[in-house]
């Protein structure tokens, strides 16, 4: 047998000693026995030098390419030995997908403060701005310069809350407090219109307190929004295409609108506003007791005698308000069965929305 | 205001079926509650005579029936009402009937008791709104007969929510005009003739109005000789239909004028009125304090001097407007009738029978307003009907205290103006035929109206009212919708106002949730330590609370999470996490507004998350568990959570200087509560609450609370943050365990560290905080991660320990550290 023979032996051996081994330490055998200082490859190649010089050329090459053959091999094995492994490791590493994962804890907002926010969002883009203003009031903002008569029922202590002044001598009867928590957020109005020039573009959100006992649909404390927009030419028109823009926005492109003529002190023409029913479509049913629609807001044009108040001329600009209970259509929306889950602070409650 | 169609129609020919009515009406300013048909549906109910009554044997409130229906044999019905009597006719609903409000009648047992059938009220039939009692029919009514036949017709009863500026739609009459304006047909308007033969009225009765500012007009008829008795049914039939139960003929029919024609009247019997000279003294006046009248009720009323009052010669026989007196009822024995129209101040009015909590048909109407020139037709629409029914010689005359003929205002209407307004060109043509149609004249002239408007309008004062009118007849739903089209605004919100959510978002983030509290304080909220010394003058307190439980208005918000906190321990929630932004009150003898500051308010109980199965995991792979006592037990939510929020917030907020101290507040644990400062501020407090607060609110510990300035917060918050140059150079980090008393808190010797330290350290990080086996009693070990960088270049590990070495040293003098072996 000559040289080039016994190298084609050796690859032959080494390549199915290669494929044969199954671990990293007899592969690492395998390389030692061909390729080590002791291998037969090296020992082959070590002789070469003895070799005559036809021959040396033809051995050393054959040699040369039955060492990268063998190198390769390994390699390839390496690889395919390793990737096993990590196959091997990764199926041990498995997981049951379906366990729970690893949650923080994670608030909410309020229900009604998120309804709030979504408000206040849609007429931002329409261009308002939010105004704010004291809850405890003066009967002067929250009444009187509202265009509310003395003696109209709102004003009675069994209505209002009223406020100890301490600034008068003790000793008045509720009803002759002039402080008192406001009734609803119009106050707000003719702040602003006190202290702003037109054109004044705003909404006023905020807690208003009635004597009312809580029940599922009343609360003592609940929360209104407010709109108010005093400009030169602004017209019955522009309010019922605000408002609809508003009700499509909040309720949903397919709701209709209608408005119902109505009566306030501190707008006229006044309106009370309906949105179709959202569970029926109009046709009528149980949730918006057979009607076909929801009440939502009430709005009307600033009074003349409101403008008069604040000393803004009724000829030159126009105005108009709205007013809508937030809770009011937090119950429309989710139809809560019980307004006062608002106040308790039941977590299992707050944490659904 | 209920309306029946076969009343109305006496006025108006209503084209319209009832639903589309109540449509018009609704999209025209009067809102439709409700639609009641009654009559025919009553099928199964019959008239029937009660032949028996007997107290039943398992129940205080109910008797015990035998019903006479016709039958061979009276029927046992069990019956809670009390008005009747034995003998007394009634309508009987029979097993198989179904009432108007759906109710189906059964044959049944009734505490133990055969019932078979029901004695039915006005309400239950669906004919008015009396369900006081049982509806006792006329002694003529044939037993036996099918009620809706008795009853007649079936009818159509609209029940209208009148607004307060429509006084004119408080009658019949009123309505009948509206309608026929709105669905554009002619009003009928009523005549009456009377003859007044009798002695004249000026003979016997002599009238004083003391007081023509509460009372600008009174006026009076008398009619002699009547027959008192039940009202013939027509008009029993209507009373019922609009909700009231007749009494007898006299006050039916002032009843049914007021209905019709919005003029309260009220009946005297002439014979009980005290006066002098044989004339009857009427005197409209103040009431004198602790007056003392018995109203129609029944009831003993205490007047006072805000109060006007009728009165005889003797003393008040009737209030004002509101209701009549006992004395002077009309009653069965009852021979001459003193029938008085009046208007009454709408502001008194409503003051008396508001403090007195009597509201009345009457009252309600004087509160919106009367016609003032309506008194004599309604008086001669009574006498004419007391004449026609009772049998009565109406005395000559009316006695009338201010006997003003109908006054017509005139009012201009721009139509320009109005379609300003409207944003909507309606042509004058429109404009002219709605008024007409509302009883208004029109006159034509250059670019304006000349509207008169008649008494009957006292709401109608100024152009916009006309505006009003036209716009609510010719249709809201015709106006086109627009957009404001001015310029010059610019919405968004302020940055304290966009910072204020984004502290709200920050706190959702950090894991709690929000909520709302009243901000009413309760009794218990002010006996809290720290709180019952506050000067009863700095507590805002409301007048009129709705239980003197709730008569103040909070200065904290945490009593009110507190009581959420129990609220949801109480239904086993086992993890309680809770902000709120809100107001607290506080104000000082001379202030008239109080101070209202907004607040962040916090509470923290039990875990952050259900027990889970990671839990276990998480145990396990930390091996030694801390004996110390600042470490958790079981995941329980303590005051480092509480710190760990509002370090975040704070860190959100670019509030980088705020440092929390050890401090003393009453309601919470003393070693486990911290003011929050930055700078000069004190932007609040936090800690773990009490165990007696806890044990006033019924909550299990420990709670963490902790309130805030939002004003404070939102002042020093930093809008815009500097950027740093992102760290170049790499680390070295050293760990090293200090060695200090117990009573050495933790920020000094992170501060000393801090000062000792050169400029090239960056990072410290407490790791760990350890007590126990290992270090001496009244020790604690502070383990610290230090990492040295500097700015510009890489640093050596001989620099970083030359730097160590020297800092140890300098720790170890200022705050007495070893480094633990």
């Amino acid at each position: 047998m000559n040289l080039i023979e016994e190298l084609q032996q050796i690859h032959e051996q080494a390549i199915s000693a290669v494929s044969a081994a199954t671990d990293a330490g007899e592969l690492e055998e395998v390389r030692l026995r061909y390729l080590g200082k002791k291998g037969s490859l090296t020992q082959i190649l070590r002789g070469l030098g003895s070799l005559s010089a036809e021959e040396k050329p033809l051995v050393g090459s054959a040699a040369n390419e039955v060492r990268v053959g063998i190198e390769t091999a390994l390699d390839e094995k390496t690889r395919a030995i390793s990737s096993e492994a990590l196959r091997l490791q990764m199926m041990q590493d498995s997981v049951d997908v379906t366990l729970p994962g690893r949650r923080r804890p994670l608030g909410r907002q309020h229900l009604i403060e998120r309804i709030t926010r979504e408000v206040v969002e849609i007429f931002v883009g329409l261009g308002y701005r939010v105004a704010e203003g004291p809850q405890v009031e003066l009967a002067y903002y929250n009444f009187t310069a509202l265009n509310t008569p003395q003696a109209h029922p709102a004003r009675s202590p069994s209505d209002t809350f009223y406020v100890r002044d301490q600034s008068v001598e003790t000793g008045l009867k509720s009803h002759d407090s002039e402080v008192l928590l406001r009734t609803h957020t119009s106050p707000v109005q003719v702040r602003v219109m006190e202290s702003s020039k037109p054109p004044i573009y705003i909404l006023a959100p905020g807690k208003v307190y009635r004597r009312d006992i809580p029940d599922p649909s009343h609360l003592p404390q609940f929360t209104q929004v407010e709109g108010l927009v005093v400009d030169e030419g602004i017209t019955f028109a522009d309010l019922k295409g605000t408002l609809e823009h508003f009700c499509h926005e909040m309720f949903g492109s397919d709701r209709k609108t209608r408005f119902r003529p109505h009566f306030f002190p501190f707008t006229e023409p006044s309106a009370e506003v309906d949105v179709s029913c959202g569970i029926c479509a109009g046709s009528g049913c149980r949730f918006c007791g057979n009607t076909g629609w929801l009440e939502i807001l009430g709005c009307g044009m600033i009074d003349p005698n409101v403008f008069e108040y604040v000393g803004i001329d009724s000829e030159r600009y126009g105005g108009f308000a709205f007013g809508m209970g937030v809770e009011r259509i937090a119950a429309l929306k989710y139809d809560l069965p019980d307004l006062r889950m608002l106040v308790e602070g039941d977590m299992r409650f707050l944490a659904q929305f | 205001m209920r309306v029946p169609q076969s009343w109305l129609s006496e006025f108006v020919d209503v084209k319209l079926a009832p639903e589309a009515l109540a449509d018009r009406l609704e999209l025209t300013g009067t809102a439709v509650a409700a639609v009641h048909r009654t009559g025919e549906t009553l099928d199964k109910v019959v008239v029937g005579r009660i032949v028996d009554k007997s107290p039943h044997p398992q129940a205080d409130k109910l008797w015990v029936t035998l019903v006479d229906v016709g039958g061979t044999e009276p029927i046992q019905i069990v019956c809670g009402a009390q008005n009747f009597e034995v003998s007394d006719l009634v309508p009987v609903a029979l097993p198989g009937a179904v009432l108007p409000a759906g109710m189906k009648i059964k044959r049944a047992k009734l505490r133990g008791v055969e019932s078979a059938g029901m004695n039915c009220s006005a309400a239950e039939l669906g004919l008015g709104s009396d369900q006081d009692g049982l509806l006792v029919l006329p002694n003529d009514a044939p037993v036996g007969l099918s009620f809706s036949e008795y009853q007649g017709l079936s009818d159509i009863t609209l029940e209208l929510e009148i607004t307060p500026n429509r006084a004119d739609c408080m009658s019949m009459i009123g309505v009948a005009r509206e309608v026929a304006a709105v669905t554009g047909v002619q009003f009928n308007s009523p005549t009456y003739s009377l003859l007044d033969e009798g002695p004249s009225i000026e003979d016997a009765v002599d009238l004083t109005v003391a007081d023509p500012s509460l009372c600008p007009r009174y006026a009076a008829r008398l009619v002699y000789g009547v027959k008192i008795g039940p009202s013939p049914k027509w008009l029993a039939d209507r009373l019922i239909a609009v909700g009231a139960r007749p009494v007898n003929n006299v006050v039916d029919i002032t009843n049914y004028v007021m209905f019709e024609m919005g003029q309260p009247l009220h009946a005297f019997d002439l014979a009980t009125l005290r006066g002098d000279d044989g004339k009857a003294q009427i005197i409209v006046r103040r009431a004198t304090d602790g007056e003392l009248l018995r109203t129609l009720d029944g009831v003993e009323r205490h007047l006072d001097s805000q109060m006007l009052v009728i009165a005889d010669a003797g003393q008040a026989i009737a209030l004002a407007g509101v209701m009549g007196g006992a004395f002077t009822e009309v009653s069965e024995t009852t021979v001459d009738v003193l029938l008085e129209a009046a208007v009454f101040d709408k502001d008194s009015v409503s003051r008396t029978s508001r403090s007195l909590g009597l509201l009345s048909e009457a009252s309600s109407r004087f509160e919106r307003g009367v016609d003032p020139t309506g008194c004599v037709a309604a008086l001669d629409r009574a006498a004419s009907l007391l004449q026609e029914i009772c049998g009565g010689v109406v005395a000559g005359g009316v006695i009338d205290s201010s006997p003003t003929p109908p006054t017509i205002r005139r009012l201009e209407l721009r139509p320009k103006r109005l379609c300003e307004i409207v944003g909507e060109e309606i042509v004058i043509g429109d404009m002219i035929n709605i008024l007409e149609a509302l009883g208004l004249n029109v006159e034509v002239a250059q670019d304006v109206l000349g509207v008169d408007i008649p008494p009957f309008r006292p709401d109608l004062e100024r152009e916009i009212d006309l505006v009003e009118e036209v716009l609510r007849i010719w249709g809201m739903d015709r106006v086109t919708p627009t957009l404001p089209s001015g310029t010059g605004r610019s919405g968004g919100l302020t940055r304290a106002q966009s910072d204020r959510e984004r502290i709200g978002a920050t706190l959702r983030a950090a894991g709690l949730t929000e909520t709302m509290t009243y901000i009413f304080a309760e009794g218990r909220d002010m006996a809290i330590p720290g709180c019952n010394s506050v000067p009863e003058d700095e507590w805002v307190r409301l007048m009129n609370p709705m239980s003197e439980e709730q008569a103040s208005l909070r200065r904290h918000m945490f009593p009110g999470l507190l009581r959420s906190v129990s609220f949801n321990q109480n239904r086993g929630v086992p993890g309680v996490h809770l902000y709120e932004i809100g107001t607290v009150f506080s104000t000082a003898v001379g202030r008239q507004l109080p101070r209202e500051h907004s607040m962040i308010a916090g509470v923290l109980n039990g875990r952050w998350m259900p027990k889970s199965w990671h839990d276990a995991r998480v145990r396990s792979s930390s091996p030694k568990s801390k004996p110390g006592s600042s470490a958790r037990v079981d995941d329980v939510l303590d005051f480092f959570d509480g710190k760990g929020v509002i370090e975040t917030l704070l860190l959100d907020l670019g509030i980088e200087t705020a440092t929390f101290t050890a401090s003393h507040y009453a309601w919470l644990q003393p070693g486990r509560s911290a003011q929050v400062i930055t700078g000069s501020d004190v932007l609040g407090w936090l800690g773990e609450v009490h165990p007696e607060v806890l044990a006033l609110y019924e909550c299990e510990g420990p709670v963490v609370a902790f309130e805030l300035s939002l004003d404070l917060l939102l002042t020093n918050a930093v809008s815009v943050k500097q950027y740093r140059d992102v760290p170049r150079f790499p680390p070295v980090q050293l760990d090293i365990a200090l060695i200090v008393d117990n009573t050495v808190a933790a920020s000094s010797v992170e501060m000393a560290i801090r000062e000792s330290a050169g400029r090239d350290l960056h990072i410290i990080e407490l790791f760990d905080v350890y007590t126990g086996e290992g270090v001496d009693a009244g020790k604690k070990s502070l383990a610290y991660s230090l990492t040295y960088r500097s700015k510009d270049r890489t640093l050596t590990d001989d620099e970083v320990k030359a730097q160590h070495e020297r800092m140890l040293r300098k720790v170890e003098a200022k705050v007495g550290a070893r480094l633990r072996g």
